[in-house]
């Protein structure tokens, strides 16, 4: 069950949410739209789901066009991020909601919500109104209700926006099993880069009307498209730096606080230009004095996260830089310390554009021959 | 909070007193007229002391009014009937043409919808007499003049603007989202429209449907206008009563208390909702 | 899940499509209703036209002399003046009593609610119906307020009967029976007030006189002015009350538009000149409920924002 939009456009009134989306989504995958509110995100699902219609371009499911075709017969489940759960029905009657729409028996009505509820742990609630459920219970039976009929299409917007820190950790740890055992396409929208990382196969970034960057996590991480990519993911944020690369004794290097830093190959092209550093934290680590390469730093506080802990450390041009190394891990007290790139996980930005600048594999090859 | 002085209460207190006796002092007192007879009622000085009778509405409800200048048949209870009667239909009508098209008024935002919701609105507005004047003269041609269809028609007048606003006001409350979740679940737009929001709205439909049952009820000029006696509701037959009662004017209160306890009951159950219908669904109560 | 459910997208079945819908659902009330405007152009028509019933010969356009004529006809101004000192007694009157009953009865209370559902009694009251027990009530045989009128030496107080005191006595009774919407709405917007300005000012220790000036009325104003242009709007086209108590006597004293209208229509039928008075009847009131509708609707916005 493929899903695959082509150059969708859609505005409100004068507002454009969506200019020229395309994307496809192959059977069984989880993609996950990510990017911060307003980016269409939601519009795009219910667009999908066939509640709003585009302006232009064309929604596939599957190899037919839902140009025209009502909601109810795409054969979509979904979840919304308000659980928007029917408040005069019990829980049973939500959840069964798709399947009274299938005409199942009464029994088998029966058998499938008291294994969904089952296998969501809400079978002891069932006859219990919306509003008697907390706040988890309902996100549950929301996506109970999604599942309920076995959809080979699932748009997940949000369901964990609204639930506590406590649920939400445990759901993304059940979430990515429970998705596979459906065997379903699923877009899953949220605005969490850990929740994208955690459950997408492949990760859509949306931002100012469109789609930025889709790859897996590791690509995203890895490889940003661009400055704001690279900002929405990692925790702290990556560390921006204006440089301007120099050529150096065994090619391009950057200057930090007067200290050349050597760039991995095929950045020779950037010789000369403005550009933007970015170190992500776990690139940069503590050394001791005299390591060569090192850069004098004063550390100002340090944070200790749950499973590393987080250095701000000021360069002598009193930049701000963030450091992550595991917890537990010695580091240094306050005061003076050094800091060494990892120049393999260092990343180069066009100032200007914020496009990413890649190094080129070509160039890199000719040298090494050389 | 702030502190209130003994006097300051005092005055409230009278204040509150004196507005209660105003508004509430001619109820009382017709309520009391419709239990005495001529001599009682003619009494100088008037006294509350009296031997409380049940004739007057006898009278009425037996339709034989003993008068001065004999007896007279005068058929009240008829008045009530088709009072009762047009409210009813003509509000089971609004409601049924009104609800849909609240809905489609608060959910499918349609080219022209808020400009042919606010003609229906404005009607609520305009001075009856320039539609009902001629509307005599195309009554009599269409052969609708003194029927009970063309009054419950007119009526629709009073009782569509205020279903279609109060229960839009209803409709837009409900979040989208369910009626998303709905339809994506399966099912097709008549049955979310049934199933999710008409259960929904249904307080507001029910608020509605009383309180245009009350303007139904207590419109006069409509009637005056298009009806002849045997099609007359309570508010114009009672002016024609008291005319052709002569002096019995225990029943002509007891006429007017008839008339009047069905909306009182209505309003006593509906006064949640009264705020809202008064105003056309612009305050909350 | 042991059941194979199909999730392909199902074939399409007949139905209506999503953009002829509203319209159909829309339609009949829309017919119902447009089935009206056919007798308001007919209005147009006949306040245009020479048109007696009784010389049903002699019917023909005669453009604007209908309305022409009421520059000069003194029974037209005094249609005009009648409607609007009824109008702006009754308004400012209502106005007045129903903000005061409002703020007496603010604080929710038992007895506060108890009244204030009490006071909707009258206004529950057929407008006509009341008009008849007032007149019962005023009554110079046996009615308890003419008896009071004696009581404090009125001999002879003839209330709706008197071209003195006609006007007087119907605006009484418009004020028993509508006074109560005025304070029912201001006490809505009263307690729909948020309270932490007044709650800042007590604790400044501003004066309650000026807190009433500076906070309650600006922020009741939209409340005050839907209220208001309501009251106007159906003060000035007011039928039944006078129609029922005095059928717009003694002689002119009470001729407001609506009652002109209808003593023209089917005492003099004089369709014409009763057409032309309506549709002047109908302009200020159209003028009216477009400042109306506008400044309802926001109220209505706001009110809904903050459910």
């Amino acid at each position: 069950m493929t899903i695959s939009l082509k150059n969708i456009e859609k505005s409100f009134k004068t507002d454009t949410v969506l200019d020229g989306v395309s994307l496809s989504v192959d059977t069984g995958e989880t993609l996950v739209l990510f990017g911060p509110s307003g980016a269409g995100k939601t519009v795009l699902l219910r667009l999908i789901a066939g509640v709003i219609e585009p302006e232009a371009g064309e929604i596939w499911v599957n190899g037919v066009n839902m140009d025209g075709v009502e909601p109810e017969d795409r054969g979509i489940g979904m979840a919304f991020q308000n659980f928007a759960l029917f408040p005069h029905m019990d829980a049973f009657a939500n959840i069964a909601s798709p399947l009274t729409a299938r005409r199942q028996s009464k029994s088998v009505m029966r058998q499938t919500v008291d294994q969904v509820a089952k296998l969501l742990k809400i079978d002891h609630v069932l006859h219990h109104k919306p509003k008697e459920l907390s706040n988890g219970q309902k996100q549950r039976t929301a996506l109970a209700r999604a599942l309920a009929a076995q959809p080979s299409i699932l748009l997940l917007d949000d369901p964990l926006r609204n639930v506590d820190a406590k649920l939400r950790f445990e759901m993304r740890l059940e979430l990515p099993r429970l998705l596979k055992d459906q065997n379903a396409t699923v877009i899953y929208v949220t605005q969490d880069y850990k929740e994208a990382m955690a459950l997408g196969h492949r990760i859509a970034v949306m931002s100012n009307h469109g789609i930025q960057q889709i790859g897996t996590p590791e690509d995203i991480y890895l490889r940003p498209a661009n400055i704001e990519i690279a900002r929405l993911f990692g925790d702290p944020v990556i560390n921006l730096l204006s440089v301007r690369p120099e050529r150096g004794a065994n090619g391009v290097v950057v200057n930090l606080s007067d200290t050349p830093i050597e760039m991995a190959a095929g950045f020779e092209a950037t010789i000369g230009t403005d550009c933007v550093l970015g170190l992500r934290p776990e690139a940069l680590h503590f050394v001791p004095e005299g390591t060569p390469g090192a850069i004098p730093v004063e550390v100002e506080t340090e944070t200790p996260l749950n499973e590393k802990t987080v250095t701000l450390a000021l360069t002598a041009r009193k930049r701000e830089i963030m450091v992550s190394r595991p917890a537990g891990s010695p580091g240094p007290s306050r005061g003076r310390a050094y800091l060494l790139v990892d120049a393999g996980q260092a990343l180069l930005f066009d100032r200007e554009s914020g496009a990413r600048i890649a190094p080129s594999t070509h160039n890199g090859l000719q040298e090494d021959v050389a | 909070m702030l502190t209130t002085s003994p006097i300051e209460r005092i005055l409230r207190g009278l204040a509150i007193t004196l507005v209660c006796l105003f508004f509430m002092f001619p109820i009382v007192w017709i309520f009391l007229m419709s239990f005495q007879t001529n001599e009682t009622i003619l009494r100088i000085p008037p006294s509350v002391v009296f031997a409380p009778t049940l004739d007057n509405y006898q009278a009425l409800i037996t339709g034989k009014l003993e008068t001065a200048a004999g007896m007279l048949e005068i058929n009240f209870m008829r008045n009530l009937g088709n009072s009762l009667f047009l409210s009813a239909t003509s509000v089971a009508i609004g409601l049924l043409l009104g609800v849909p098209a609240a809905y489609a008024f608060a959910r499918l935002k349609f080219k022209g919808s808020e400009d042919i919701a606010f003609t229906l609105l404005s009607f609520r507005f305009a001075p009856p007499l320039l539609v009902l004047l001629p509307l005599t003269i195309y009554f009599q041609q269409l052969g609708l003049a003194n029927t009970y269809g063309g009054l419950i028609w007119v009526y629709q007048l009073i009782v569509l603007p205020l279903i279609l606003w109060i229960v839009r006001g209803y409709f837009e409350d409900i979040p989208a989202d369910i009626e998303y979740a709905y339809r994506i679940a399966g099912h097709d737009f008549w049955s979310t429209f049934r199933r999710i929001a008409l259960p929904l709205a249904g307080p507001g439909i029910a608020a509605a449907g009383l309180l245009s049952f009350i303007f139904a009820w207590n419109n006069f000029v409509f009637a005056l206008v298009l009806a002849s006696a045997d099609k007359q509701p309570v508010t114009v037959g009672a002016l024609a009563f008291v005319t052709a009662s002569g002096i019995q004017y225990g029943q002509v209160a007891a006429g007017i208390v008839l008339s009047i306890a069905p909306t009182f009951a209505l309003a006593l159950y509906a006064q949640r909702y009264l705020v809202e219908g008064l105003s056309l669904g612009a305050v909350k109560g | 899940m042991t059941t194979a459910m199909t999730g392909q997208p199902r074939p399409r079945r007949f139905r209506v499509s999503r953009r002829v819908l509203p319209y159909l659902l829309s339609l009949p009330a829309l017919l119902t209703c447009i089935g009206i405007l056919i007798p308001f152009g007919t209005a147009v028509i006949y306040s245009l036209q020479r048109y007696r019933l009784s010389q049903p010969w002699a019917r023909k356009f005669n453009w604007g002399e209908n309305y022409f004529n009421f520059l000069s006809d003194s029974a037209f101004w005094n249609t005009l003046k009648v409607s609007v000192v009824y109008a702006g007694l009754t308004v400012v009157l209502e106005l007045l009593l129903g903000l005061g009953i409002a703020l007496l009865l603010q604080k929710r209370s038992r007895v506060n609610n108890f009244v204030s559902i009490m006071l909707l009694m009258p206004l529950m009251t057929a407008p006509a119906l009341a008009a008849l027990m007032w007149k019962l009530m005023t009554n110079p045989g046996f009615g308890i307020l003419s008896y009071f009128a004696t009581l404090i030496g009125l001999e002879d107080f003839n209330w709706a009967s008197d071209p003195s005191t006609a006007m007087l006595t119907v605006v009484i009774v418009d004020i028993w029976v509508y006074t109560p919407f005025i304070m029912i709405l201001l006490l809505a917007g009263l307690r729909s007030l948020p309270q932490q300005p007044f709650e800042a000012a007590a604790l400044d220790g501003v004066p309650r006189l000026f807190v009433f000036w500076r906070i309650t009325l600006p922020m009741l104003t939209p409340f005050l002015l839907t209220a208001t242009l309501f009251r106007v709007i159906e003060s000035i086209q007011q039928f039944d009350i006078i129609y029922a108590m005095t059928q717009g006597g003694p002689g002119d004293r009470l001729t407001v538009f609506q009652v002109e209208a209808y003593l023209n229509f089917f005492q003099s039928t004089n369709v014409g000149r009763s057409a032309a008075l309506l549709m002047i009847l109908w302009a200020i009131t159209y003028a009216l409920s477009n400042i109306f509708i506008k400044n309802w609707l926001r109220l209505r916005e706001k009110q809904r924002g903050e459910a």
